[in-house]
């Protein structure tokens, strides 16, 4: 204190002085840039400095005079004194604090006793720390990544057989979900049968990846023996442009309904040349009528539930050396095996299917230095015009096959094969369009004067088959008024081109 | 200039002083009392007390002798928490927040904090498909934008596969599990949801709460859009059914985002709230309706819900509908929801 | 005008602020250990530098309480068995005590166990007098220096002071007889009087095996961002609240338990372990005393170790730079816990975590069975070895007697 009011009084003195010596009014304006008058902002500024550290210990002072009645030399707990105002909600927690709890300060005394638990008047996470914490998160798994990951990754190149149709959108979404997660570059090859839509470019367009999206002569078959020929020789023709194009990296053949475990994407990046990785196979038997259920849902509890999964794949002896093939054994299924799609049997995968096999993609180029003796040429292979099986029947001997994944005790990759009937309708781009009936009304409708029934007008405008079968009859005891509807078709139509633009894009 | 004049101005100029003294004074003063920073300011405050010693008052308290790293890097934290409270908003782009808030928008593109949302899936061991179809759906949250909490229901068994299938995901998740045996698996479904929410009520957590079935394929753009519910929400969910024809789509009908009725699949049991026909994957509400009834204008009937929240939501949802809205927002007519019905297998 | 004239105590304003931020990076730079990276002391083999001579006791001191309840070789406190075991089997062990560096009498005091498995230490006091009488009528060693070249293990809560309450074990001290010996405890806090100089803190028992067991790749993403599982309230021994974690815990509970980014709960799931192992920030928060089992969990775990303890004293912290691999948060800033995790900058976590990534700051946490180079054991010995050796001074005088054997409570005095 004393040295403070020295200090003023030295600002005193030398104010004076520079009063007498300069005349106050431009100090006052500051126009005149004089290093007194920079010596005079400056000292002004220290003072008020120094007011501020008073003003600052001041409040400690009163702070002690008000709130800590007991120990003079303590810090008091402030929190202790907001916790009154904002008592805990729980009843495992009985705050009563009083002036008499004390935190124990940041010297290293010892306090025993009764603290105060300290509750913040701000409850809720701060939304930019969640998304900084979120942040922590990402990198910290980033550099897990790099620390216990794949070093150099290959690219991932994944080939997709597809075409319009009722599951497209299901299946689709489900393996683009899975190449999206990829921590590694992707080419998403995608072979449509019957030509590129706007309907599947639309829905690869959201995926973000690097995609080639190509056409395929022909319609895809209704019988499942002739799709899967098809199957494979779109996978083909997509092999080709890997080849065109010289893309460099691991082929996966990444089939709609598939489902993959991240770790397969991890595992193949060991492929030298051509590997196999096994495939669980998850056949469903197609139904009986009734006993219809979700995939959560009631099943015949003990019969089924130890029967093991059909797993094709490799199979290695005891010192992990391929040995050959697990096929999948068709002879239990045959008489109920589905024969065209919509056939209510089990959906039978080939004795290999092309999931369970990864290349790495210069097994397709030409012309390659050190490409391995034992593979035929893509082309060759392609013109002997039959069902091309099996990745296998590019190689000379299956023995180079590697097998991935533990030799085959580790399923990374499961293969389920479930559409609609052929015939199954669904509203394009899953716009409903015209929108559906109103079966039950909001019981405070907006519109209070609207015509209570209206004859139903025309033929239904659902184009979703089978669904009126569900609807009670007297359904519509409110119907859309014709008010509403011509308000919402622009509206639609609107979302529709917008929809087509992006998908074009 | 007369000297008059002269030294009138030099009391003016005194004032002026002395104002600002007091200014700084109060400032200073209040910068004191500021709750949040407390500690780290008087910290400080004896912090210039050692090193600037023309300023010396003694020291009242004696300091920590060790200040680690990490409470140093706090106490950064403290001040700017201290400048927000006592100034909120303002402040932001002052000091090292700008800093931080900068390498938020870097990563994020912008900083705008997003809802939490809170994505319910019940599991049975019943479901032979059920890592299959985990590990697919556990694809798809994973790339939907933060903050996502999952909470994952389960019997307690000894098999870890469940657990295991989480923990290689990444994804923030909560792994709820239970002792009860059921026979019935729709009963037991209804528990798996129950006890989810009955964590969510418990760690009352905010967010909109979502049950996903492990059957679900979700566009992406449905997370986003459920982020905008305020009190409910639903959507049109399609189901597809192996081997059949038809395809159902049932949800609410709406104008602009105004839910003005429903879809159903089964209207006869509607009076029977036991079985209320909406479908469970197409309606999403904010938690908050769990462990803070008051809000949403009810009184908290307790012992109602603690009995079946699930039972509750689900009434609420039929019943709010002014509450409620419609997704996507405009007129709720796109589908961004499958449900796969597999026939048994 | 006077706008800008306002403009230069307000950039002094933030440069103050700023000073105060300097000085005290200033400050830490000076209290920073010298050697940054994981700790090279943690290499070191103790054997060579060091000779124990290990007293041989009657059986009751040791072997027969364990006998009685086996359940005392898996508590927190187990070390002082296991220590037992290892130091009979180990190179630094003499049978000659004309050349040892060390005395080591072999007591379990903790192992005498309640009917429920608790720890409660009342006889110890009057176990470890017993044992000691024993020892300086049987031997001439205690008596040249009133122990200051024994060394005793002292795992219990508050060390030698031989209670659980701190308030107790405060008002108790350590036990008279053993003030001039080193004690080898699992407590530690600063300026406590529980915490005499020259004590070694060593981490409390956690079972080596049942964690290997547990142990998932470490390439499994850390998807938690700060994990707890345990008491927040001690409702049985604490009803009130407050005296419990000094209130910590509770103020972790009212504060984040909405918050989802703490996936806090008092519930233990079987997956606690691997759980640890797949998240960012592990909160160590004091319990009754101030240390916790977290601590090892953690450290061995991977998992970023948040120790809520003020003063806390924490094992082998001569080789562990523990500033380097976890966090401090005081007790009265547990409710800035978000604020203070989310503000750290990332390379700093990263570099937490791959110190914790160490090896060897893993194997300094464990008493594995059998002993491995490099585990706590050997981080015992090392840390015994750097007090040789001894001073001339703690050589008694013919004739000369410092301790005080009637001190402390008269229940005490009576024979074990």
């Amino acid at each position: 204190m004393k040295q403070l009011t020295a200090l003023q009084q030295q600002g005193r003195r030398s104010n004076s002085f520079r009063g007498a010596s300069l005349p106050l009014d431009t100090s006052v304006d500051g126009s005149v840039k004089s290093p007194a008058t920079i010596f005079w902002l400056l000292l002004h500024g220290f003072c008020c400095l120094i007011s501020l550290v008073l003003g600052f210990r001041f409040s400690r002072l009163v702070f002690f005079l008000f709130f800590s009645t007991s120990s003079p030399s303590t810090t008091t707990n402030l929190y202790s004194a907001l916790q009154t105002t904002f008592p805990s909600s729980t009843i495992t927690s009985p705050p009563a604090v009083n002036g008499t709890a004390v935190a124990v300060g940041g010297g290293s005394r010892v306090v025993v006793g009764r603290h105060g638990i300290l509750i913040r008047p701000w409850p809720h996470p701060d939304p930019a720390e969640v998304v900084k914490a979120h942040q922590i998160i990402k990198r910290v798994q980033r550099e897990q990544r790099v620390q216990y990951g794949v070093k150099s990754p290959r690219t991932v190149i994944a080939i997709t057989p597809t075409y319009v149709r009722t599951f497209q959108t299901l299946h689709l979404t489900g393996v683009m979900h899975s190449l999206m997660n990829v921590p590694y570059d992707v080419v998403w090859i995608l072979v449509e049968a019957g030509g590129t839509t706007n309907e599947t470019a639309a829905l690869i367009s959201k995926s973000g990846l690097k995609t080639i999206h190509i056409g395929f002569n022909g319609k895809m078959p209704i019988l499942w023996e002739d799709r899967l020929k098809v199957e494979s020789q779109m996978r083909f023709q997509a092999l080709r442009v890997v080849r065109q194009k010289k893309l460099d990296g691991i082929v996966v053949f990444a089939d709609e309904s598939n489902m993959h475990s991240m770790e397969l994407f991890d595992e193949i990046q060991n492929v030298e040349w051509i590997g196999a990785v096994s495939v669980g196979i998850l056949s469903h038997s197609g139904g009986s009528e009734g006993v219809e259920s979700s995939a959560v849902s009631r099943e015949d509890n003990d019969k089924n539930e130890n029967s093991q999964m059909p797993v094709q794949g490799p199979a290695c002896n005891s010192s992990n050396q391929l040995v050959g093939l697990h096929t999948f054994n068709m002879l239990p299924f045959m008489e109920r095996s589905a024969k065209y799609v919509g056939d209510r049997a089990a959906v039978l995968p080939r004795k290999l299917e092309w999931a369970g096999f990864v290349l790495n993609s210069r097994l397709v180029w030409k012309d390659v230095e050190d490409e391995p003796r034992w593979v035929k040429d893509l082309d060759e292979v392609g013109r002997e015009g039959g069902d091309i099986e099996s990745p296998l029947s590019l190689l000379e001997d299956p023995s180079v096959l590697e097998p991935l994944g533990s030799c085959g005790r580790k399923i990374m990759l499961w293969w389920l094969r479930v559409e609609a009937r052929a015939d199954s309708k669904f509203p394009a781009r899953w716009i409903i369009d015209p929108p559906l009936d109103v079966t039950i009304p909001v019981k405070h409708t907006p519109w209070p004067d609207a015509p209570p029934e209206l004859p139903t007008s025309g033929g239904k405008v659902i184009s979703i088959p089978e669904n009126t079968e569900k609807r009670v009859p007297k359904r519509s005891t409110r119907k859309r008024s014709s008010r509403s509807k011509r308000k919402r078709v622009p509206k639609v139509l609107d979302e529709r081109v917008s929809t087509r633009n992006s998908g074009d894009n | 200039m007369g000297s008059l004049e002269r030294s009138k101005k030099k009391v003016q100029l005194w004032k002026k002083a002395i104002v600002h003294f007091l200014l700084c004074f109060v400032m200073g003063f209040f910068t004191g009392f500021a709750p949040t920073g407390k500690s780290s300011m008087f910290f400080n405050g004896v912090t210039i007390s050692d090193h600037q010693l023309e300023f010396s008052p003694q020291p009242v308290e004696v300091l920590n002798p060790v200040k680690t790293q990490v409470s140093r890097n706090f106490t950064t934290r403290e001040l700017e928490q201290t400048e927000i409270s006592t100034a909120p908003k303002e402040s932001h782009d002052s000091g090292n927040l700008k800093k931080t808030e900068e390498v938020a928008r870097n990563i994020n593109g912008e900083l705008n904090p997003r809802r939490l949302v809170i994505i319910v899936t019940p599991t049975s061991k019943r479901d032979r498909l059920r890592g299959v179809l985990l590990r697919r759906l556990a694809n798809t949250l994973r790339l939907v934008a933060q903050p996502l909490l999952w909470v994952v229901v389960e019997q307690f068994s000894d098999s870890t596969e469940v657990s295991e299938i989480l923990r290689k995901t990444g994804i923030m998740y909560r792994h709820v599990v239970f002792k009860e045996n059921f026979t019935d698996i729709h009963s037991e479904m209804d528990h798996q949801r129950n006890l989810a929410l009955s964590h969510i009520e418990h760690h009352r957590l905010s967010g909109i709460v979502h049950f996903a079935s492990l059957s679900n394929v979700y566009d992406l753009s449905f997370f986003q859009e459920i982020r905008a519910i305020e009190a409910f929400g639903t959507w049109p969910i399609a189901k597809l059914y192996a081997n059949r024809k038809k395809v159902i789509i049932q949800g609410p009908i709406c104008d602009s985002s105004e839910v003005i009725g429903w879809h159903l699949k089964k209207m006869e049991n509607l009076t029977d709230t036991s079985t209320l026909p909406i479908h469970i994957s197409s309606f999403a509400f904010n938690s908050s309706i769990l462990w803070d009834p008051e809000r949403w204008g009810r009184t908290s009937s307790a012992q109602d819900t603690s009995q079946n929240v699930l039972k509750f939501v689900k009434k609420e949802v039929l019943e709010e509908e002014t509450k409620l809205k419609g997704i996507p927002q405009e007129g709720c007519s796109k589908v961004l929801l499958w449900n796969l019905h597999i026939f048994k297998l | 005008m006077r706008s800008w004239r306002w403009v230069l105590p307000v950039v002094l304003y933030f440069a103050f602020c700023l000073r105060i931020e300097a000085s005290k990076v200033h400050r830490t730079q000076q209290t920073e250990r010298i050697s940054g990276s994981a700790g090279d002391v943690l290499e070191d083999d103790p054997v060579g530098r060091l000779k124990v001579f290990v007293y041989e006791l009657p059986s009751k001191y040791n072997k027969k309480i364990l006998q009685k309840d086996p359940r005392c070789l898996t508590h927190m406190f187990a070390a002082e068995i296991y220590m037992h075991r290892f130091l009979l089997s180990s190179p630094v062990r003499t049978l000659n005590p004309e050349e040892a560096d060390w005395f080591y009498t072999p007591v379990y005091a903790t192992c005498d166990l309640t009917p429920n498995g608790l720890p409660l230490p009342f006889k110890s006091p009057r176990m470890m007098r017993s044992a000691i009488q024993l020892i300086s009528s049987n031997w001439p060693y205690w008596n040249r220096t009133e122990g200051a070249d024994h060394f005793f293990i002292v795992p219990h809560d508050f060390g030698a002071c031989f209670h659980y309450q701190e308030e107790k074990a405060i008002e108790r001290g350590i036990l008279p007889l053993l003030q001039h010996a080193t004690l080898v405890q699992t407590f530690g806090q600063r300026n406590h009087v529980c915490l005499k100089d020259g004590s070694i803190t060593i981490p409390p028992y956690a079972p080596p095996q049942k964690m290997q067991t547990h142990f998932i790749p470490p390439s499994t993403p850390r998807s938690i961002f700060v994990y707890f599982r345990g008491l927040f309230y001690d409702v049985g021994n604490d009803p009130e609240g407050g005296y419990y974690a000094r209130g910590a815990r509770a103020s972790v509970w009212e504060n984040f338990k909405n918050n989802p980014l703490f996936d806090i709960s008092t519930e233990h799931p079987t997956t606690y372990y691997e759980d640890m192992q797949r998240a960012v920030f592990c909160l160590c928060p004091l319990g009754w005393a101030p240390w916790s089992p977290r601590l090892v969990e953690a450290v061995v775990f991977g998992c970023i170790p948040v120790i809520i303890a003020d003063d806390i004293v924490l094992p082998f912290a001569d080789a562990i730079p523990w500033e380097d691999i976890g966090v401090f948060v005081a007790e009265k800033d547990v409710p800035n816990l978000d604020t203070i995790l989310t503000s750290i900058p990332i390379d700093e976590i990263l570099r937490k975590q791959r110190l914790l990534g160490n090896p060897s700051m893993k194997q300094a946490m464990l008493f594995p069975q059998p002993a491995e180079p490099r585990d706590a054991f050997h981080q015992i010995l090392n840390g015994l070895a750097r007090k040789l050796p001894h001073d001339k001074s703690v050589y008694l005088k013919p004739g000369e007697k410092i301790l005080n054997w009637t001190a402390g409570p008269v229940g005490d005095l009576k024979p074990w």
